[in-house]
């Protein structure tokens, strides 16, 4: 047995620019305990969207909660209300609100890989990865208006409609875009020295993913068949082409291989709303005062994204609860962690693709 | 939407997700609080794996005295949910630390009304 040694990671690292902090016990090379810490930046936000904002206002605000998917939890909320509500949106607001809900996957999951080939050292790959994803960038933001921030849909509908214009330029993008991903994903399946560096390190078993209820890409790297967007119905994905992605092997290479494979079904739903796009209104009025409770499921980027909402007929509702993927595979990562070399830690942990403004929102 | 829900005392919440729970089976979504003045009313969310809209919920309510069960015998991953529960709620949840979510010098308890 070595010398028990202390390796704090976080709270700020190069290897994650989030305050997440790990604290491993080692011997020699191996983890052999961790201890976790999330509490660096609690905003209070389910505090302040049921104190200090109404419904027709939460929307806005838990877009805030993240940056990357920020559509994912606009989507969350104004699910839940429209259910609660009984509105019915139409058609043409679920195809767009479909359309930048993926183009949003695209760019989350671009980044992500991205990021880890950064970490094992593959600094061309990175900024080729972050070079196309600025092509999904450029979409959202000639869609939304804005390139992160979008503030697209609303209860009810969507804010902004689809411009033939603008839908010229989205396809010329988007087949670019096709090309670039196609490239990607053969670069992240066969490059020998990234199956050299990541086959086999930090493996989610099937059984483990079950066992610590592990969501969204982690998950179906591991061979678990879970996915919000074939479980539960917020979206048309069946109208425009959604496949669920399951491989086995559960390690870093599964799992990025995974969201190169996504990004390419992504892209191809993303045409299919371009071809499809039903004509008609893109937003109703909504009237009345929530009452009752409602929750709902929607796949974000990293995983599973869970809302819940409770009104008792005001203007400011009683409960606006949030649970994000990354508060969910934290566990998973921690029992992970205990006998790995430390050195596969950062690569590891941004597999996961965690993201702390949402887990501390 | 299919919510088969069971509202139970809380000490017998252990037991109830004990005879339907199996992990092959069921996903474990989050446990919930809703502060209800006095007490918090909390809410156990699943979800069964390849099933569309189908969710089970176990309710109980406790009081801020009350010592809440854990569940982390019957679902591991079950601590971090939990320990939110602790810090948001000041909740005494049977063997969760304070302090993950929450600087210690900042509001305690932020989701407890009045």
């Amino acid at each position: 047995m070595g010398k028990r040694i202390t390796v704090p990671f976080g709270s700020q690292h190069v290897a994650l620019p989030e305050p997440v902090r790990f604290v491993f016990q080692t011997e020699n090379e191996k983890i052999v305990d961790v201890e976790v810490d999330v509490g660096y930046v609690h905003r209070g936000i389910e505090k302040a969207c049921a104190t200090k904002f109404k419904y027709m206002q939460v929307g806005y605000v838990v877009a805030r909660v993240c940056g990357l998917c920020a559509i994912s939890h606009t989507l969350g909320y104004v699910t839940a209300l429209e259910r609660l509500m009984g509105v019915e949106v139409p058609k043409r607001a679920l195809y767009l609100r479909l359309l930048v809900s993926e183009l949003d996957r695209i760019h989350s999951h671009l980044l992500a890989m991205g990021h880890t080939a950064e970490v094992a050292g593959y600094e061309n790959l990175f900024m080729q990865t972050f070079r196309h994803r600025e092509l999904v960038m450029e979409m959202l933001e000639l869609l939304t208006g804005n390139r992160v921030q979008f503030d697209f849909a609303c209860p009810g509908g969507v804010n902004r409609d689809l411009t033939p214009e603008v839908e010229k330029v989205l396809r010329e993008k988007l087949k670019l875009l096709e090309e670039k991903a196609l490239w990607l994903k053969d670069v992240y399946e066969n490059d020998f020295s990234l199956a050299l560096r990541w086959k086999g390190i930090g493996v989610v078993t099937e059984k483990m993913a079950k066992e610590m209820n592990v969501v969204g890409p982690p998950a179906r790297a591991a061979g678990l068949k879970t996915d919000a967007r074939a479980e539960f119905n917020y979206l048309p994905f069946k109208e425009v082409g959604y496949k669920m992605v399951v491989l086995k092997g559960g390690s870093i290479y599964e799992r990025n291989l995974l969201r190169a494979l996504e990004v390419l079904n992504s892209i191809q739903m993303c045409w299919n709303v371009l071809d499809g796009l039903p004509e008609g209104e893109i937003k109703v009025p909504v009237k009345g005062l929530p009452e009752g409770e409602m929750f709902v499921r929607i796949e974000a980027p990293r995983g599973e994204l869970f809302y819940y909402i409770r009104g008792s007929q005001k203007l400011v509702l009683d409960r606006v609860r949030i649970r994000v993927p990354t508060f969910s595979n934290i566990p998973v990562m921690k029992e992970l962690f205990v006998g790995m070399d430390y050195a596969d830690v950062p690569a590891t942990v941004i597999s996961f693709d965690p993201c702390l403004s949402c887990t501390a929102r | 939407m299919v919510v088969d829900e069971v509202k139970v005392p809380l000490r017998d919440v252990r037991r109830t997700i004990k005879e339907f729970y199996n992990p092959q089976e069921w996903h474990f979504i989050t446990v919930n609080g809703v502060d209800l003045g006095g007490k918090v009313e909390l809410k156990w969310f699943f979800t069964r794996y390849g099933e569309e809209e189908y969710f089970k919920v176990v309710t109980a309510e406790a009081s801020y005295e009350d010592e809440v069960p854990t569940i982390t015998y019957l679902i591991p991953s079950a601590w971090i949910s939990e320990w939110e529960l602790a810090d948001l709620f000041g909740l005494n949840v049977e063997g969760a630390k304070k302090g993950l979510f929450l600087d210690p010098e900042s509001p305690q308890a932020p989701l407890r009304r009045g």
